[in-house]
């Protein structure tokens, strides 16, 4: 909500809104310039006949003459004499021409016993004339100077008959003056009371018209319908108001545009509660009972009883509207929505407008000259259709918005997803190699171990009991290398460690195992790992059967990159070939090749007396 | 040494098998099983002494002979006879509750002398197998919730040491000359281990089949 204006901006607001009203005001009082002859009083005289009836001339009536006042219940045709005299200094050379502000409904004029104007259809269905004012050139052929008869024929329906005052019929008082003035004079009360309107209505049509199509696209947005709906009714109902030939009798015409009100006040309501998200059942079903009924009162009261009945239902109607309307407002300060004030005010204009409607009916207050309801009430509902298209826009735009922040967040979230979906599927392809692998290595040993392994404890040769042996733990090895892991190089130590000492212990080899001072951290692949167990066990089994030593020394050493591994032994050495290399065949060469394998290299310095060295160095 | 419990599902390797505990127990009673459900129903019928037991059979794990045992004959010892010398497969037989193990290959006089050593409660610890103990217990005294009526197990300092050395690759009596004890003592430590292993992999397993179990019920 906008903050309150400071004190001396709101007093020139004021000031402002202060002088247009005086301007309109202005407009609307026109003092009619000096030449202008207003007649006030004239022979009324109930007849239908053609003409003025001489013999029965009625009595002296004041202008503007209210049936209602004069002859409460007559329905028909009245005849008004009046006399005038031409301007002062004899026949003006201007052309003249009579002004009437109001006459209802309908009318014709003699002049000096000549017709000179007739309004339009005088029987049924007359024509509606009661909104027009009307300007009746008078010939100047047939104006004297002194002593024209003007006599008007007005035929109108009686309060009774009709379901608005504005319609009841009467004649206002007369206007002779210069066409030109006149004229001025008459095209003003002709905007103000029909172009106006049609205009409005025309607007509110459109506007009608372009709300039904966004409650149609928006189908969740009920209120817009209903509004649009109430729009068009509104703009169709205000036919009766400058539609002067329906082709209709006047009872049927009140008829219809009475009961029309129904459906105004149905939608009204609707679009009220709706607006609010609130729905009830019986209220819907209230307004659809209202719409026959109605009618159907209006029916049984009969057309003598047409005003009361009317009358009775607007009140009624104007009810259930500022209900709605009280409940719209009090929901809406409940929700403390921003919305309430500007809504607030709108709808307090229309209730406003509409009391005042009321109390021009039932003749609290006198029929205003202009009828500024008429076009004011469409401007409200324009202002209130304006409105509700400002937060329908506005709510598009929210909606536009939070439909990007969610795309962004759905892209957002896709991410993720590819990532988690990428990262599942290596995880994905490990597990499945890992199985893969824990499959082969189950397979060998269920399959080929346990064959090697009954080769082990049936066969009647040791060497081949041995040979068996040996071939299952190298299988076994295989296995290892296969599905291992990378193992931290200090497990790896204590591995090798654990089995060279033992081994060498059940062989009365004293061992001297000295490892690395300080933690390592290392890792091993699983295939080092596996080569270089098979290196060190070679290197003791050459030991253990061949060298006859008695002491065996091992020594290792961790730097960064490169892990040394030194096995000596006090045996009596390696024999040399003739061409002194060493002797090939204790698996010295398988030794060298494995290291090679893993991109070190293996060592080996052997003499008599010497013992054995195996140097193996091998990059991590 | 009255009765003995053999499962093995390779009829040659259960005969070498038999003839090889004869020649170290002569005067015991040898009960032979090719599946688990069979040895399963013997250990209902026949109290046993000494169990050797294959982890691979036909109808299953020796791992669940094992559980048997130590459940309904505490005071039997399950020695776990296997191709297999990684971890992955021993150590859940030894959280299962079996004493020791044996690998299928050695040569003869090289098992019956282990065997006798383990009867004689020597159980054999090797360094793979003492780190996977020194994981676990360690995640154990991380882990808080403890299930109820299950005593909480912890290793004391002494085989805390022990373990560790072994971890580090030490043989027993090196360890034993390290810590100035006897050989008999290391062995006991050892039989701690294994004891305070399986009870606790049982709270272990225990709560969470109490986990589970919440899980059904809720």
């Amino acid at each position: 909500m906008p903050a309150p204006l400071a004190a001396p901006t709101r007093l020139r607001v004021w000031r402002c809104a202060l002088a247009l009203l005086m301007l309109a005001a202005a407009g609307f009082a026109q003092a009619a310039p000096a030449p202008v002859q207003t007649i006030t009083s004239a022979l009324a005289s109930p007849s239908t006949a053609e003409q003025f009836p001489v013999d029965a001339p009625g009595s002296a009536v004041q202008l503007p003459d209210d049936w209602n006042d004069s002859r409460p219940q007559y329905e028909g045709s009245v005849w008004y004499r009046a006399r005038f005299d031409a301007a002062e200094g004899g026949v003006p050379d201007e052309l003249q021409a009579l002004y009437i502000e109001r006459v209802c409904t309908n009318f014709e004029v003699r002049l000096n016993g000549h017709r000179i104007f007739s309004g339009g259809r005088l029987t049924e269905p007359v024509t509606r004339n009661c909104l027009y004012p009307q300007l009746v050139p008078l010939p100047a052929a047939l104006l004297r100077e002194r002593g024209n008869v003007l006599d008007v024929h007005v035929v109108g329906h009686a309060l009774q008959r009709v379901t608005s005052r504005e319609r009841a019929a009467g004649l206002s008082a007369l206007k002779i003056g210069p066409q030109s003035v006149l004229a001025a004079e008459h095209a003003q009360r002709l905007f103000w009371n029909v172009g106006s309107v049609k205009v409005v209505s025309l607007a509110l049509a459109v506007l009608g018209c372009v709300m039904v199509a966004l409650s149609w696209m928006q189908r969740r947005e009920a209120y817009l319908g209903y509004f649009g709906w109430l729009s068009l009714a509104w703009a169709l109902m205000s036919l009766r108001l400058w539609w002067r030939d329906m082709p209709w009798d006047n009872g049927v015409i009140e008829f219809l545009f009475c009961t029309g009100f129904a459906p105004v006040t149905a939608l009204a309501v609707q679009y009220l509660i709706s607006y609010t998200d609130l729905r009830s059942r019986w209220i819907e079903t209230a307004l659809a009972v209202q719409w026959l009924l109605m009618p159907l009162t209006l029916l049984l009261a009969g057309p003598a009883r047409l005003f009361t009945m009317a009358s009775v239902w607007y009140g009624l109607l104007v009810l259930e509207v500022l209900a709605a309307v009280g409940l719209h407002l009090y929901v809406t300060w409940r929700r403390k929505r921003p919305e309430f004030w500007p809504m607030a005010v709108l709808l307090a204009g229309a209730a406003a407008m509409v009391l005042t409607e009321l109390a021009i009916q039932h003749d609290l207050v006198s029929l205003p000259r202009v009828q500024w309801l008429h076009f004011a009430v469409p401007l409200l509902f324009i202002a209130i259709a304006g409105r509700l298209m400002q937060v329908f826009a506005r709510s598009l735009l929210t909606a536009e918005a939070g439909r990007s922040t969610l795309e962004g967040r759905v892209k957002e979230i896709t991410a993720e997803i590819e990532q988690n979906f990428a990262q599942l599927a290596e995880m994905r392809v490990e597990q499945v190699t890992e199985k893969e692998r824990k499959r082969i290595a189950a397979d060998l040993h269920d399959d080929l171990g346990a064959k090697l392994l009954t080769i082990v404890h049936t066969s009647e040769s040791e060497r081949i009991s041995t040979l068996a042996r040996e071939a299952l733990e190298e299988m076994r090895l295989s296995v290892r290398g296969l599905t291992g892991k990378p193992m931290r190089l200090a497990d790896a130590l204590a591995d090798w460690r654990a089995e060279t000492v033992s081994r060498l212990g059940q062989a009365n080899i004293e061992a001297d195992w000295r490892g690395p001072p300080e933690e390592v951290d290392q890792l091993l692949p699983a295939r080092g790992f596996v080569q270089t167990t098979r290196i060190l066990r070679e290197a003791v089994s050459n030991i253990i059967k061949h060298s006859g030593a008695s002491h065996c020394k091992v020594r290792c050493s961790i730097s960064e990159h490169e892990f040394g591994l030194l096995v000596q032994d006090n045996g009596k050495g390696i024999p040399m070939e003739l061409d002194g290399k060493l002797d090939r065949g204790h698996g010295m060469s398988s030794m060298k090749h494995r290291a090679k394998q893993m991109q070190g290299q293996c060592l080996v310095e052997s003499g008599p007396g010497y013992g054995t060295v195996i140097r193996l160095t091998l990059p991590l | 040494m009255n009765n003995i419990l053999l499962l093995e599902d390779l009829p040659e390797i259960r005969s070498w098998l038999k003839v090889l505990v004869k020649g170290v127990f002569p005067d015991a009673q040898i009960h032979e099983a090719a599946r688990v459900h069979d040895a399963l129903g013997l250990v209902g019928a026949v109290k046993f002494n000494l169990a050797l037991c294959d982890l691979g059979l036909p109808d299953g794990s020796g791992v669940d002979v094992v559980a048997a045992l130590r459940e309904q004959q505490p005071e039997c010892q399950s020695v776990v006879v296997t191709i297999h010398d990684d971890d992955d497969h021993l150590f859940p037989a030894l959280q299962a509750g079996a004493f020791g193990y044996l690998l299928k290959e050695q040569a003869r006089e090289l098992i019956a002398e282990q065997l006798k050593r383990m009867s004689a409660g020597e159980p054999p610890l090797s360094p793979s197998i003492a780190r996977r103990v020194i994981s676990h217990f360690a995640s154990q005294t991380q882990r808080q919730e403890r299930p109820q009526n299950m005593p909480h197990v912890a290793l004391t300092e002494r085989e805390n040491e022990v373990l560790l050395r072994v971890a580090k690759g030490y043989t027993l009596p090196e360890i034993g000359v390290q810590l100035n004890l006897s050989r008999h003592t290391i062995a006991d430590y050892v039989k701690q281990i294994y004891r305070k292993l399986n009870v606790s992999s049982r709270a272990e397993a225990a709560l969470e089949a109490q986990r589970l179990g919440l899980f059904r019920r809720a």
